[in-house]
């Protein structure tokens, strides 16, 4: 009897199951868009590790493809690799063409070594890499970028930047950074911070010292007590806001600020909807960017065979002043500082610079602000 | 002084729910089944009961919202951690491959759920649930600043839980009985205990107080749930382990790990740490090399209960 019961209920399953497989594919066709012409997807997206939906790296491309396909009206499809692992990802690819696809995003720099191979696989196809650039998987080996490719980096140090002055010019002394982990589009978001902050304080004209910029990587990007308790007892040492360049480490960040009431700056996307205590955030405008390269594709005017770096000069680094919450930084500063870092007037340093953040001391000539590294 | 008040508040929020999933582990292992699920329930327990406060944070805030969210956190536990016992009572399993089964399932279960509900994986929340100062008792001199400010409801349910969870499986019949069925089911079962019943019963309690922990660990550290407790199921196994099985030294192993986290990460306000002038990635191996210390003069001595992982089999006596 009770085998017999099992038995049913296993056959119940399965049938379950396989409706809820063929109800998963209904689904896909109507997610990526009204297609019409065929059932080929002419542009596709292969995810980094995350989700289409991580409010970050793969979402901002993600927007930037499906505004453009349905502004175009042309079919759009994502693919998300089995596992992280540079197979899985050349798989994908491999499937998107299959699928039809004339261009692949690839958001992230772990496409590095998948594009560099699969751009020489499919030459008719054209590939956009964000934050990274195609190169051979052997330690040291230079970027080669076929004609089929893009890639695309942003002026990390620039947003950062931003975001560092504006903090010191609305008023705050006791500033914070409080980076993921030390890979370089972090490390440029946090030297960029710095460097935003002694400018400020020199044209408010403060004393030598006035400001104080603590640093730090968390190891992680994840949301934990750890981060949460580090944070907590920064704020309680006195610093008034924090710059979380951590993704969703940066959480327990604001979860620290709203206890503290203080404040916090967010990172890539505009996180003012994750809490009360965000007041602006460093953003690189990916969704802008992935729309503008399709663009140039489907006009004929594709630039491949190189890497370009999204700058303010090209819009592709700002903080949101909409929903920024700045009680003496206004509109109009941001307009003069924004127009002076889009002519290229303000060198900051990046990870080139210096590999190690103690180095800024020296690489900016810190004066006004005090620099501790942790 | 300040730099001790903040030390002990911060504690809390980390040996608090490293307390409540180490006893759930407890109760499970104390009657024979090995919980190695710990981590996935907590995330299972944690995902329901943010969601309900994300969803009911319209209509209801406060230390009520909270309250009926933990009770959502626990039942959710309770009927995912039936799957294990299930499993491993019923079917005999590997008990630590069904766990690890769990521990998989969940956090892919609760990205696909939260994504099918609001489209996306993280769900977020409002704090409506910290207390500034607890009235009356926060004005007491020293404990007040100690243990009633800038605290959440949640470090005085899982106290509460605690102490109840370590009276009735110290002096009730019911504890005995469990403790029994851990040990020597076999004798259990030749008078009358009935060991299957006991044991279903150990592992739905630690499914409870796993998903209680996962709710009380994700509401004073983040601002959203993003399918993840940080490792810190397998944390509190290790706390379990290191308390010997006994509730009174479980309770001594989750503050002496919360205390150095909380110094491990808050090294910079307190001032001997910091004079101390190590480099951050020292301060940060700080629990875990004292964990090594305290092993090395403790695990001679480890009281496991006997039968923990053997599924119970009546013909073999």
């Amino acid at each position: 009897m009770k085998k017999k019961l099992l038995t049913m209920l296993l056959a119940t399953t399965m049938v379950f199951g396989l409706v809820a497989c063929g109800g998963n594919k209904a689904n896909d066709d109507k997610n990526s868009g009204k297609s019409g012409k065929s059932d080929k997807y002419e542009l596709a997206l292969v995810t980094d590790m995350g989700s289409i939906d991580d409010k970050s790296f793969n979402q901002g491309a993600w927007e930037g493809v499906v505004q453009y396909a349905e502004e175009n009206d042309i079919a759009h499809q994502y693919y998300k690799p089995v596992e992280q692992s540079d197979e899985a990802y050349k798989d994908a690819i491999a499937l998107a063409v299959k699928g039809g696809a004339k261009t692949v995003v690839c958001p992230g720099y772990l496409f590095e070594v998948p594009v560099f191979e699969m751009q020489t696989q499919y030459p008719d196809v054209k590939f956009i890499i964000i934050d990274g650039a195609p190169h051979e998987d052997k330690e040291g080996a230079q970027p080669d970028i076929k004609e089929n490719t893009l890639s695309i980096f942003y002026a990390e140090q620039q947003a950062g930047y931003l975001a560092g002055y504006a903090a010191v010019k609305d008023g705050y002394k006791n500033l914070g950074f409080m980076g993921g982990v030390a890979v370089p589009a972090v490390k440029r978001y946090g030297y960029g911070f710095v460097k935003g902050a002694e400018d400020a304080a020199n044209e408010l004209g403060l004393k030598d010292g006035e400001v104080t910029v603590r640093y730090t990587y968390v190891n992680g990007f994840a949301a934990t007590p750890e981060i949460n308790t580090q944070a907590s007892s920064w704020y309680k040492d006195g610093a008034e806001l924090i710059f979380a360049a951590a993704g969703g480490a940066g959480n327990s960040v604001m979860k620290a600020a709203e206890t503290a009431k203080a404040q916090v700056i967010g990172v890539d996307v505009d996180q003012a909807a994750e809490s009360k205590t965000v007041i602006s955030s460093a953003m690189k405008n990916l969704k802008k960017s992935v729309y503008d390269a399709l663009g140039t594709i489907y006009d004929n005017k594709f630039e491949g065979g190189q890497s370009i770096t999204l700058d303010a000069s090209k819009e592709g680094v700002e903080l949101p002043m909409a929903s920024s919450k700045w009680s003496n930084f206004k509109q109009a500063d941001y307009d003069a500082i924004y127009a002076k870092l889009a002519a290229n007037e303000i060198e900051i340093p990046t990870d080139a610079t210096t590999d190690d953040a103690t180095g800024l001391t020296k690489a900016c000539k810190l004066t006004k602000v005090k620099l501790t590294v942790e | 002084m300040d730099v001790f008040y903040f030390v002990v508040q911060q504690t809390m929020f980390f040996a608090i729910p490293l307390l409540l999933v180490a006893i759930g582990g407890m109760y499970a292992e104390r009657s024979g089944v090995i919980n190695i699920a710990l981590e996935g329930i907590m995330v299972m327990g944690a995902f329901t009961g943010i969601l309900f406060i994300s969803e009911m944070g319209d209509s209801m805030s406060g230390q009520g919202l909270l309250i009926l969210a933990i009770l959502i956190a626990g039942i959710t536990g309770m009927v995912f951690s039936l799957l294990h016992a299930f499993a491993s009572i019923n079917m005999k399993a590997d008990q630590t491959i069904s766990g690890t089964a769990l521990n998989l399932f969940a956090p892919a279960f609760v990205i696909f759920a939260a994504r099918m509900l609001n489209g996306v994986q993280q769900i977020p929340f409002e704090d409506t649930f910290r207390i500034p100062s607890v009235p009356v008792l926060g004005d007491i001199p020293v404990i007040g600043d100690m243990f009633f400010k800038n605290t959440y409801l949640t470090t005085y349910v899982g106290i509460l839980l605690y102490v109840i969870a370590a009276f009735v499986i110290a002096k009730t019949r019911f504890g005995l009985r469990l403790r029994a069925c851990g040990e020597h089911p076999g004798a259990a079962d030749s008078v009358g205990v009935k060991v299957g019943r006991i044991r279903y019963a150990g592992v739905i309690i630690s499914g409870f107080l796993g998903g209680v922990g996962g709710l009380v660990f994700v509401v004073p550290t983040s601002t959203n749930f993003n399918a993840t407790v940080a490792g810190y199921g397998f944390l509190a196994l290790a706390v379990m382990i290191f308390g010997q099985w006994r509730s009174g030294k479980i309770l001594g192993a989750a503050f002496f790990f919360g205390v150095m986290k909380t110094m491990a990460s808050a090294y910079t306000s307190v001032p001997f740490l910091k004079g101390l002038g190590l480099p951050n990635d020292v301060y940060k191996m700080i629990p875990y090399i004292a964990t090594l210390i305290v092993l090395i003069f403790t695990s001679k001595s480890s009281q496991a209960p006997k039968a923990e992982g053997i599924p119970y089999d009546k013909g073999a006596r």
